[in-house]
């Protein structure tokens, strides 16, 4: 869909909403359920989803677990809300060196078919990950043994020291060995699958033989919406109790009446980041001083009021904070200072031209923007506010958006054309390392694509990959969350090649007799079994 | 006649190979890569190389461009147009399972729209230049006007949200194909009352209307039997086109009412960089347009008598 027509859609949403609203629209303004409320007799909730986007066919089957989470299954161990690894299938787990960790699995957990849980269904798990290509752990045929019915080694094909931190991936859900994943998922959840109709709903009733608290819905039927406004006007319509995915425009408007706003902490992320390695005409991000100037001209504070709205708050860290544990306070990060930003590049020689923009040498200071993963329009209208924060100083910078992630992935990858990139990131897994890694580590001749495509620009180099090799290898995890804030604190603070603008909030419109909703800010690891609905 | 028609049919050939030939090109143009979006669909956002060259051999993109045209044209004879990147599901059966519910949508919305065109078209024709004409001219022009997104919200707040008359959206029972059905049939009887209307004055200011009035037929069969008729022929090529168009996916109104058809599939899957199901579309999609075309020519024959008699039809 055009960005126009997208825009466009957006207006015209607000407007008409404005119109009818105002036209026939009763003010409502009822109250949040009180503390000690009467539960509904039937209770069952139907939520409006994004788009319907499981994989169904076989070996890379994900119904029920990925991206939509209906809480069917279960991992070995679970991400928290501050995405710290916690027990879940797993009691406990224990490294062993080189490259193995030992689970010991719940005892007393039966599957939804009234089988127990062993160490078999978790290695017919790895197994069926194999012929999917190992996943994001790399397992092969070897990796899973059996030490006996509740303990199991896996041993990734490579070493990985953050495989315990990426098994909390709802795609390692754990299923019964041999159960029809395509057609009848069997797992081990607090709900149990009922039906599937692609691309209209699925549906899930409550497990009473749940191992852990028994979930007090007892149906939930996810309806998927692909357009957020049309979930939003379902909510408003009462066709549905719960919306994700709240469009941020729609936040403030839609919490009125029986409608309220949940959101969760930060759980994703907007970031620049600067082309350190590029050609003319954009080697300019190659001057330390221009990206520190940079650092410190951009009012993060402004971007999280009128550009998200106030779903978000200012980060000083790429990646939620939280998953750095104490040692977040490592990274510092930057303020508006526009004296400072403008000092350091009189300092470095960046004289201010006849037009206000500055020159050295006879070349302008001149950037462009490039604004386009995943969608230019979640950036909206950021790109315009850092322009006029940067012409203050003296920048001159252009805005390129691209279409979408593949065409912003191409302009990256064919010579990186642009000076300072767009993103927006979440983090849907442990591992604190992952995304420094991912965009930032050193090239490798012959590695990842991806990887060597951001390296080309971004990488920081030796001392950078140093830190994450350090990421990558420490078996603690404050280790790990220390090597990992080191990594960060060189991109943000050392180097300025990553300016963080804003943590954003995962936003869920409910209505208010939906009660104990805790919004979990990682998506696909949201939780409805604490969730009731009043009457 | 039957000469007409074996050539209608034997141009679909040649068209039919140009299609397939654009439909393989096209998605090869585009950025991006399917095996990346293949992976991250199963949530592997890093994968490793070794994972990366295994399912590019499993997909078969490592053949030259004709080779792989060539194996997927073979393939596509044969009515396996393979799988989908993103769903792993037959991209056949994924579009014959969805396009029912387009056709379903498409049909109610143009039938909808004949049923508002015709009349009004034809009154404003014969009242032309009084009120019911102004009237008629007027909501064609904003039928015409308004985009269909701003017509859905509309419609959806107001029978749906104010007066729960009707299902924001979905598509299980009767009443759920309502709304999107009215929104794509205003638009289309928007259009389809302007053209009837001039078609209609057109065809009322020629000679053998004259002629039949003189005669003293009566006015209604004038109007129905030999000018109406006569108008059908452009009616029914633009209807044609318009129906072919909705067949392909109404994306915005599909997206908006959750209408599980072919659309919004094909958008998702254009943003995935999905290549089997857009080469797929892009073949199923032409195909139903020389489908339809054919019967637009094959209707001619019934409509245009010169047809039956080996002249030339008014054609498109």
């Amino acid at each position: 869909m055009s960005r126009l027509t997208s825009i466009a859609r957006s207006l015209a949403f607000l407007l008409a909403a404005s119109i009818v609203a105002a036209a026939c629209a009763p003010a409502a303004t009822g109250p949040v359920a009180s503390a000690a409320p009467v539960l509904a007799d039937a209770q069952e909730i139907i939520v409006a989803a994004e788009a319907d986007g499981y994989r169904n066919d076989g070996k890379r089957n994900l119904l029920g677990m990925f991206p939509l989470n209906t809480n069917v299954y279960e991992t070995l161990v679970t991400l928290s809300p501050t995405y710290q690894v916690e027990p879940g299938l797993a009691t406990k787990w224990e490294f062993k060196a080189p490259n193995t960790y030992r689970f010991t699995l719940r005892s007393g957990v039966k599957f939804h078919d009234g089988s127990a849980l062993t160490s078999k269904d978790v290695k017919a798990v790895v197994d069926r990950i194999v012929t999917a290509g190992g996943g994001t752990v790399g397992v092969d045929e070897k990796s899973a043994v059996i030490v006996d019915d509740l303990t199991i080694d896996i041993t990734p094909k490579r070493t990985n020291l953050r495989a315990l931190q990426q098994l909390v991936h709802p795609s390692w859900g754990i299923h019964k060995a041999g159960a029809d994943v395509n057609t009848k998922p069997v797992g081990t959840g607090p709900f149990k699958f009922v039906s599937y109709t692609k691309a209209d709903r699925i549906v899930v009733e409550a497990n009473p033989d749940y191992w852990g608290t028994k979930p007090i819905l007892k149906k939930i039927t996810w309806r998927f919406i692909p357009d957020p406004n049309t979930r939003v006007l379902a909510l408003q319509a009462s066709e549905v109790q719960a919306v994700t995915a709240l469009p941020r425009e729609s936040a403030k408007t839609v919490a009125t009446g029986d409608i309220r706003v949940a959101t969760s902490k930060v759980g994703a992320y907007e970031a620049i980041y600067v082309n350190i390695h590029g050609k003319q005409p954009y080697d300019l991000g190659q001057d330390k001083a221009v990206r520190e100037a940079i650092a410190y001209a951009i009012d993060k504070q402004s971007v999280v009021q009128n550009v998200w709205q106030g779903n978000a708050e200012v980060s000083q860290t790429m990646i939620p904070a939280d998953i750095l544990g104490a040692s977040k306070s490592g990274v510092k990060g930057t303020n508006r200072d526009v004296a400072k930003a403008k000092k350091i590049l009189d300092d470095a020689g960046w004289k201010a031209g006849a037009d206000g923009i500055r020159e050295k040498g006879g070349r302008k200071l001149q950037l462009t923007m490039v604004v386009g993963y995943p969608s230019p329009e979640i950036h909206r209208p950021m790109p315009e506010f850092a322009q006029a924060q940067l012409k203050e100083i003296g920048i001159d910078m252009k805005i390129v958006t691209t279409p979408d992630t593949a065409a912003y992935e191409k302009r990256l990858a064919s010579g990186a054309e642009g000076d300072l990139w767009v993103e927006a990131g979440s983090q849907n897994d442990g591992n604190p390392c992952f995304l420094p890694d991912l965009l930032f580590a050193s090239p490798v001749p012959g590695g990842d694509e991806e990887s060597n495509m951001y390296g080309n620009a971004f990488a920081p180099g030796a001392k950078f990959d140093a830190a994450i090799k350090q990421c990558r290898e420490s078996t603690t995890v404050e280790d790990v969350q220390k090597a990992a804030a080191g990594a960060m604190k060189l991109l943000i603070d050392d180097e300025f090649v990553v300016i963080p603008l804003a943590g954003t909030f995962r936003l869920f419109g409910l209505s208010n007799k939906v009660l104990d909703f805790v919004a979990h800010p990682a998506g696909v690891h949201q939780r409805w079994d604490s969730v009731r609905l009043a009457k | 006649m039957t000469r007409y028609i074996l050539r209608r049919i034997l141009y679909l050939v040649p068209v039919w190979l140009g299609i397939s030939i654009l439909a393989f090109s096209l998605a090869l143009l585009a950025p991006g890569d399917p095996v990346r979006s293949t992976l991250q669909a199963q949530g592997i956002d890093a994968p490793s190389v070794e994972q990366v060259q295994a399912l590019r051999n499993e997909l078969g993109l490592n053949d030259p461009g004709p080779v792989r045209y060539a194996k997927w044209l073979a393939n596509a004879v044969r009515g396996d147009l393979g799988e989908s990147v993103r769903t792993g599901e037959p991209v056949l059966r994924s579009l014959t399972d969805r396009f029912p519910r387009t056709a379903q949508l498409a049909l109610i919305a143009i039938i909808l729209g004949l049923v508002i065109a015709l009349p009004l078209g034809v009154l404003a024709a014969i009242f032309r230049d009084r009120p019911l004409d102004h009237l008629s001219r007027f909501g064609a022009l904003v039928g015409a006007s308004i985009p269909s997104f701003w017509l859905a919200y509309l419609l959806i707040m107001l029978f749906a949200v104010q007066l729960r008359m009707l299902p924001v959206a979905g598509s299980n029972t009767p009443q759920h194909v309502i709304l999107p059905a009215l929104t794509l049939a205003i638009g289309a009887a928007a259009s389809l009352t302007r053209l009837t209307r001039s078609a209609m004055l057109e065809e009322l200011n020629q000679e053998y209307v004259r002629t039949a009035r003189s005669k003293g037929l009566r006015e209604v069969v004038v109007l129905v039997r030999h000018a109406l008729r006569n108008a059908l022929v452009a009616i029914v090529t633009v209807t044609g086109i318009r129906l072919a168009a909705l067949l392909g996916g109404a994306v915005i109104v599909e997206t908006i009412f959750a209408w599980p058809g072919i659309g919004k599939y094909v958008v998702d899957s254009i943003s995935g960089r999905d290549y089997p199901t857009i080469q797929g579309f892009v073949l199923f999609a032409g195909t139903l347009v020389l489908l339809i075309n054919l019967v637009v020519d094959l209707a001619y024959v019934w409509l245009d008598p010169r047809v039956r008699l080996g002249g030339t039809a008014g054609g498109h």
